[in-house]
């Protein structure tokens, strides 16, 4: 099968800076994958662009074999790294907004994450916590059966033990053929899940390896490496 | 899904709205208590002739804050919707781009069209307000009817109707042409806000400068050739309304589709 993810020398420019230059990469199906990179490396704007929220300047981006559209939508799930739902809803309101629109969004599984969680579905979103508006969220991405999962800094804002219940959540409930691409830069908090890692630097691909394969070869954690690669 | 986009377009405009034109129904039922008391019949220094003074003049305020606050709603939804975070959710679902336009735009128009139904009736009632208001409406009735068994019955009758569609299609390009100016705004990199109102008033000028050629062109068909045509009939607002609606859709939708640009 083709990859689920192709890049052909996509590149990304604003006014004269770079945010991506001739990026080349194919994400294969059924793995957790690691995009990692400090801030302003291109990530989110990669992302962004395998979702149709940005056009390249030059290059193209496949997905399932198909440009970004209405069909690659029905198989995304993304997760942006901001707020994105309308405040004045309720929980119970942004449940049915996703059944609506997706047919593949299991409400059976949304609500039972939001009763482990507590959350109840009558609160209006404006009334809840930052960090239980990202749950939220993820909740709503996560009952979804994608093939694609696009996680756009799931755990930058919440703390640690928040972190966990969310990577708990996403690996616990992704659709097993399905793959995921996590972006962060909080590598020790998520190293144990990924299958394999892409390094990007500048807006340029530095490395794509598996994740066991960099612990074989280097010697040491994704996090100490991603250390050494992105030293200032 | 342009049913279900209609739908939540609805749900997230309603509430606004519906207290906006609930502000006039009390409004008018206050100047309308006021002007049934005939205090203006009191002397002109009078605490009841201030009040009724007060009262007509916050009825008038509240008027003008209804066309105002209505249509900087219309436009702030637009924006928040499309292009700030909640663009993000907006753009990442499986729906055309021409479904989402035309959703939000149907929806604007049809309060639009609401609200100035109830600011119409409420100018009504105020004018009736003696007890003549069954009398205004019959007489109105029976002024339309007279119309329509009046000699060029045909003539009349469908002028109405293609002024009703010509007002329809001017009420579209307007909000189309908001749309336009917000999504042409996204495409600069900074001050997307500031852009878009540049963008407005560029058009504005650009439209006036076009009406301005037809208003020359026109008269001085009329002048050599003795035209029978009227110079701001429904057939040029038709005309205009269908192609300011169709390039500001056009606009907007390539934006849209082709430049998104979510940063």
């Amino acid at each position: 099968m083709a990859p689920i993810v192709q890049c052909m020398g996509l590149t990304k420019t604003y006014g004269r800076k770079i945010a991506l230059n001739q990026i080349y990469l194919n994400l294969e199906r059924s793995r957790i994958i690691g995009l990692l990179g400090p801030n302003g490396s291109g990530k989110t704007t990669l992302i962004k662009i395998m979702n149709g929220l940005l056009k390249p300047t030059a290059g193209d981006v496949l997905i399932n074999g198909q440009r970004p559209g209405i069909d690659t939508k029905f198989r995304i799930s993304y997760l942006p790294e901001r707020t994105y739902l309308n405040p004045g809803m309720k929980v119970i309101e942004v449940v049915q907004y996703f059944q609506d629109f997706y047919p593949d969004f299991r409400m059976d599984r949304a609500y039972d994450m939001l009763s482990r969680l507590q959350i109840q579905p009558n609160e209006r979103l404006k009334n809840l916590s930052k960090g239980t508006k990202e749950k939220v969220q993820l909740i709503l991405v996560m009952s979804r059966d994608a093939d694609l999962y696009i996680l756009d800094e799931p755990i930058a804002g919440v703390d640690p033990a928040s972190r966990d219940y969310i990577l708990h959540t996403i690996v616990s409930n992704y659709n097993r053929n399905a793959s995921i691409l996590l972006s962060t830069h909080l590598i020790s908090d998520v190293e144990n899940i990924l299958d394999e890692v892409v390094f990007i630097k500048y807006g340029s691909i530095v490395l794509q390896a598996g994740a066991e394969q960099i612990r074989q070869n280097e010697h040491k954690s994704i996090d100490r490496f991603f250390r050494e690669v992105f030293a200032c | 899904m342009l049913g279900k986009l209609m739908k939540y377009e609805w749900k997230a405009t309603w509430k606004f709205l519906c207290i906006a034109n609930l502000m006039i129904v009390v409004m008018t039922i206050i100047a309308d208590v006021t002007v049934k008391l005939d205090f203006f019949a009191y002397d002109s220094d009078s605490m009841l002739q201030f009040i009724a003074m007060m009262v007509m003049m916050t009825y008038v305020l509240s008027m003008f804050a209804m066309v105002i606050g209505v249509a900087i709603f219309l436009v702030y939804r637009f924006y928040t919707s499309t292009y700030s975070d909640q663009g993000y959710l907006l753009h990442t679902l499986p729906v055309d781009k021409h479904h989402i336009i035309i959703a939000k735009v149907l929806v604007s128009a049809l309060w639009i069209i609401l609200c100035e139904a109830v600011m119409y009736l409420s100018v009504v009632v105020l004018i009736a307000s003696n007890g003549e208001l069954v009398e205004t409406i019959t007489d109105s009735m029976e002024t339309i009817i007279s119309l329509a068994i009046a000699e060029n019955v045909q003539l009349k009758g469908l002028a109405m109707v293609m002024t009703l569609i010509a007002l329809l299609f001017n009420l579209f390009a307007k909000l189309l042409k908001v749309t336009a100016c917000i999504s042409l705004g996204q495409l600069s990199a900074n001050h997307k806000l500031l852009f878009s109102v540049l963008y407005y008033f560029g058009i504005y000028v650009v439209q006036k400068i076009f009406s301005g050629f037809y208003f020359v062109f026109t008269v001085a068909m009329i002048r050599k050739d003795n035209y029978e045509m009227e110079l701001y009939g429904w057939e040029s607002m038709l005309v205009s309304g269908i192609i300011y609606s169709v390039v500001f859709y056009l606009i907007t939708w390539y934006v849209m589709d082709k430049k998104l640009n979510l940063e």
